[in-house]
């Protein structure tokens, strides 16, 4: 890389760290404010709401395989399916996420030999 | 929302444990970009580098793809910015949950799609004093795996991809599945749940036509504009005061 792509790579590193972090120093200095004033409402409610949907929408997006096809369109629900079976049993993290990978990969495995 | 019992383990074990389902998902595409970078005519060097301090996969293969093709650097640059604005509202969500210190805004390097979700979810349910540990440790397992799917793939990529094309095609399934189980919890009444599942069907189309980096803020937005309209007619029903 020439020394303007150099300074291009570090432009875009500094303002994707910038989009991180000027948020939250803004939002802890209205937490301040607010703490301070004895307002009852600290976070904006709008903002509560749209954290959980930027979840969901980033579930969605990944729910869509690297090559769609009738096999990993399958694997996807099967392995989705056995994910929250499992997390209704134990209520954690890593079980259900290893037992959807590893369903979602047996069904594609099982879906090739077939086909 | 149930607390978690450390008294097992720290909460750097806690975190490590909590970030090691987003190797499925880290690994894979970082070695693909690992691939494509050196393809695209990026040293190895240069590509690990690329990893470690812009740290935003989409926008990352956006960058190498603009620059390799003679696009201008400032609309690279504008590019990869706008790519990454969604990360504007993930500070702010988790901010009520981390102490005064000054290192947290340093810490928000480490701050991409997948740890917010964690931290989202998991900083409530910690002791204030185990909150900066678990965030270290799971932001570092994230950001290492990054760094290290990407050095592999700058290096032998194209030998990874031949010899196993299964583990590619398999492992990014973790991150959906992490997704789900975060967002499971949060199907506690008829307005979150419309909400949810409108918001996930619209992503689910909008990727699927081809507006990749445009689905996650407008399929949130149409999510938000559902719960407003659903809690105005829950108000005006009666069901709900406020």
């Amino acid at each position: 890389m020439d020394n303007s792509l150099w300074l291009l790579m570090l432009a875009c590193a500094v303002g994707t760290f910038l989009l991180r972090a000027l948020p939250l120093i803004w939002m802890r200095r209205h937490l301040v404010r607010r703490s301070l004033s004895n307002t009852t409402e600290a976070m904006p409610v709008w903002l509560t709401v749209l954290a959980p949907t930027m979840i969901a929408a980033m579930f969605g997006v990944s729910l869509v395989p690297a090559h769609p096809g009738m096999s990993s369109w399958l694997a996807t629900l099967l392995g989705g399916l056995c994910t929250i079976l499992v997390w209704r049993r134990t209520r954690s993290l890593g079980w259900p996420v290893c037992i959807g990978v590893a369903v979602y990969g047996v069904v594609v495995v099982l879906l090739k030999m077939i086909g | 929302m149930s607390s978690v019992d450390l008294s097992k383990s720290s909460a750097w074990q806690q975190g490590a444990r909590d970030a090691l389902p987003l190797l499925g998902g880290y690994i894979p595409v970082a070695i693909s970009f690992g691939l494509i970078a050196v393809q695209s005519g990026f040293s190895a060097l240069e590509t690990v580098l690329i990893s470690a301090l812009i740290y935003a996969g989409a926008s990352q293969f956006l960058f190498i793809a603009m620059v390799a093709s003679g696009a201008p650097l400032w609309l690279v640059l504008v590019m990869t910015l706008l790519i990454n604005a969604r990360h504007l509202v993930y500070g702010p969500n988790i901010a009520p949950y981390l102490s005064n210190s000054r290192w947290w805004p340093v810490l928000m390097h480490g701050l991409t799609d997948q740890i917010f979700a964690l931290a989202h979810t998991r900083l409530p349910q910690l002791e204030e004093k185990d909150r900066m540990g678990w965030y270290i440790s799971a932001a570092l397992i994230a950001w290492g795996s990054w760094i290290i799917g990407t050095a592999v793939g700058a290096i032998a990529g194209a030998e990874i991809t031949s010899r196993w094309p299964l583990l590619g095609e398999v492992m990014p399934f973790a991150l959906p599945a992490l997704f789900l189980v975060l967002l499971a919890p949060r199907f506690t009444s008829v307005q979150w749940t419309l909400t949810m599942i409108v918001t996930i069907v619209a992503a689910l189309v909008l990727k699927l036509m081809g507006m990749t980096n445009s689905a996650i803020p407008l399929a949130a937005l149409c999510g938000v504009s559902l719960f407003y309209l659903v809690q105005a007619k829950l108000k005006a029903e009666g069901k709900i005061h406020g």
